[in-house]
């Protein structure tokens, strides 16, 4: 038995409690794809608080961690837990139609990461500047948009035009008051990311 | 065996352990009664290196805590106060096993230890169930299962009972004493003492961060008067 | 919903690699040749596909509603020209095609989906992908099977309480950004309680891998699969 455990490679303590977070951060974002929606006046589609859990990840668990975070969601969703839109699952959600958002997720979360955070420790996100937030979760929506259309172009054969009134347009009110909500949260202070 | 020698430890400035020396013996059923925010949590935390002293030192079976972490945390198998943030899988038996996996045993071996430690909490044969269709008290058990997988010689337990019915706490009661009657030491902490003074070979009261009493539970009714602890009506 | 469901199909006692295999070749030459043709044998190789896992057909189609509307409308849009001739026909076929492979890939995933529970795709995963990150992919996407409906609960529960307190009348960023901070909020409590129970449990870098091995009908099917991926090219 002890020639057993001398061979044991414990997670370190730091590690464990980020993992955990990431973990139960993938979770989260499962459960908001379907309890999660709020309707919003003068939209047709509610919104669904996934984005902004992506938001959150990127600002609260950093570009390591984070990009661990969605990554876990990601490979939850393909393995059939029912964690995307409307408690859907598979593979095929991620090869279909809205697969390109998906897939850049992973991107906006590294680049929210690295911006408020750097490659170092983890910083306190309520200590960058509101417009730079503001700026990054921009930039971090224009990505999630652009590969998004892209994709569904390519694998439904859609024009860009149609592609984005298809995929974007009726999402942005909801996705903008997400971003302004995130910054809310931020500036509120009330969540300790170390 | 647990040692602790003359333990303090503070959450930045605020002292919340004060030169605690004691020791658990094998096999013993020990209760840790004091008010909220005596330092029960605390004091519980550095049996299995969860915490590491300021100054002092915490032995189990001779040996620092902070010198073999592994065998420490298979000796001491420890349940928290909540179950259902606690479980790493969402079926019964693949959870129990966690514990004996990380520990690198051959996979025959976990599965008796699986197969034991359900026995042992009474919930042999259901392996296959869903955490969150269980219980409350079930999730108590299968959390103590989880521990005793690990084949720990002492089971420490925060709070238990937090949040369970009348029925639930008794089944878990009931369980915890047939593991003592079998061996495994205990060592509960609770500030509601009403059915578990019978079962305790010794109770350990906490004031302040500090041992305020120490001894049977017969003395323990006198010692605990004053201590916002809920005691056996007499 | 769609889920893992217990039955005794040829699809639930193959290996989960080699029904990813299936899933990839088939999406790999479906996206390649959005051709009559190609889509008609598609068509019949999906038809095996679900018969071998038993899923049905009318379930799938309602779970995936909200894609399939999207599916529905493209080749609608594509169709549509400002102007004569108002609608092309060339282009709402060529959409009308690329949207039916996105169907049946989303069919073919079906089939994984509901013949695979969750320890198998994790054992899988640890014994595919080496070292640490198999490791926290493995125990990573256990832990959101776990947790996910225990957070469900919780954002239940934060709009009821919202809505209770006249929340319904409160702005919608006021809205959104409460049910985020306090569903943020409880999951990191949560986390940090598991993050204990973890490294109580000696969490560890190389556990005992979950049991998992090809039988002889995996051999086969892997063999499809290679057929599958490498029709792409042609
Ligand atoms: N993470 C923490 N940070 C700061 N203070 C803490 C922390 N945890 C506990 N304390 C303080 O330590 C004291 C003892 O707490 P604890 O050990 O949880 O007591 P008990 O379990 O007996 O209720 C309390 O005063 C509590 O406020
Ligand atoms: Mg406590």
């Amino acid at each position: 038995m002890a020639t057993e455990r001398n061979s044991v490679e414990l997670v370190d303590d730091d590690a464990v409690r980020s993992f955990a977070r990431a973990a139960v951060l993938a979770a989260l974002m499962g459960a908001a794809a379907v309890v999660g929606s709020i309707p919003i006046p003068l939209s047709p589609v509610p919104i669904s608080l996934g984005v902004l859990v992506v938001y959150l990840m990127g600002l609260y668990l950093g570009p390591y961690w984070g990009t661990v975070s969605i990554g876990l969601y990601l490979t939850a969703g393909a393995i059939g837990i029912p964690v995307f839109a409307n408690g859907t699952a598979g593979i095929g959600v991620l090869i279909g139609e809205t697969g390109g958002y998906l897939w850049a997720y992973p991107l906006a979360v590294i680049l929210i990461g690295l911006a408020v955070h750097g490659t170092d420790d983890l910083a306190d996100p309520a200590d960058t500047s509101t417009p730079v937030i503001a700026a990054v979760l921009l930039a971090a929506l224009i990505v999630i948009y652009g590969l998004g259309t892209a994709w569904l172009g390519y694998v439904l054969e859609l024009g860009a035009i149609e592609a984005l009134q298809l995929a974007v347009v009726p999402f942005v009110p909801g996705d903008l008051l997400k971003i302004v909500a995130a910054i809310a949260i931020v500036k509120a202070g009330r969540i300790d990311p170390t | 065996m647990i040692e602790f020698r003359s333990v303090s430890y503070a959450f930045e400035d605020v002292s919340v352990l004060e030169d605690v020396s004691l020791t658990i013996e094998d096999g013993e059923f020990g209760l840790l009664a004091g008010a909220n925010g005596s330092g029960k949590t605390t004091l519980l935390r550095h049996c299995n290196g969860l915490l590491t002293p300021d100054s002092g030192e915490v032995l189990v079976d001779g040996t620092p805590v902070s010198d073999d972490l592994i065998a420490a945390r298979s000796s001491v198998g420890m349940v928290f106060q909540h179950p259902r943030d606690q479980f790493v899988s969402a079926t019964v038996g693949a959870d129990v096993a966690f514990g004996p996996e990380n520990l690198g045993l051959e996979r025959a071996e976990i599965d008796r230890r699986v197969d034991a430690a359900l026995e042992a909490v009474n919930m042999a044969g259901r392996e296959d169930d869903r955490i969150d269709t269980l219980s409350g008290g079930e999730q108590s058990r299968v959390a103590i299962a989880g521990a005793l997988a690990m084949d720990p010689s002492h089971l420490v337990l925060d709070e238990p009972f937090t949040g369970l019915d009348e029925p639930a706490r008794r089944s878990v009661l009931e369980r915890l004493a047939a593991l003592s009657a079998d061996g495994t030491g205990v060592l509960l902490a609770t500030h509601d003492l009403r059915d578990v003074l019978t079962l305790a070979d010794r109770v350990i009261a906490m004031r302040d961060g500090q041992v305020a009493a120490d001894g049977s539970p017969d003395d323990a009714l006198e010692d605990l008067a004053g201590l916002e602890v809920r005691v056996p009506d007499r | 919903m769609l889920t893992y469901e217990p039955d005794e199909t040829l699809a639930h006692r193959l290996d989960p690699r080699s029904k990813l295999a299936v899933q990839i070749g088939f999406a790999a030459t479906a996206l390649a040749h959005p051709t009559p043709r190609a889509l008609l044998v598609l068509s019949a190789v999906t038809v095996v596909v679900l018969a071998a896992a038993r899923v049905s057909l009318r379930r799938t189609v309602i779970a995936y509603r909200y894609a399939l509307v999207v599916l529905a409308i493209a080749p609608v849009l594509a169709g549509v020209t400002i102007g004569s001739p108002w609608f092309d026909r060339a282009d709402a076929l060529t959409s009308g095609l690329a949207s039916y492979r996105v169907l049946l890939i989303l069919l073919v995933s079906a089939a994984y989906v509901r013949s695979t529970p969750v320890r198998d795709s994790r054992a899988a995963i640890q014994r595919t992908i080496p070292g640490k990150p198999g490791q926290l992919l493995g125990i990573g996407i256990a832990l959101v099977f776990r947790f996910l409906p225990v957070l469900q609960g919780d954002l239940r529960t934060i709009r009821e309480a919202m809505a209770a307190r006249l929340g319904t009348e409160r702005g919608t960023i006021d809205r959104i950004s409460t049910v985020g901070m306090l569903g943020l909020t409880r999951a990191f409590d949560r986390a940090d309680r598991l993050s204990l129970a973890l490294r109580a449990r000696c969490f560890a870098w190389n556990p005992t891998l979950p049991p998992l091995a090809f039988s002889r009908l995996d051999y086969p099917v892997l063999a499809f699969a290679l057929c599958l991926a490498l029709s792409a090219f042609y």
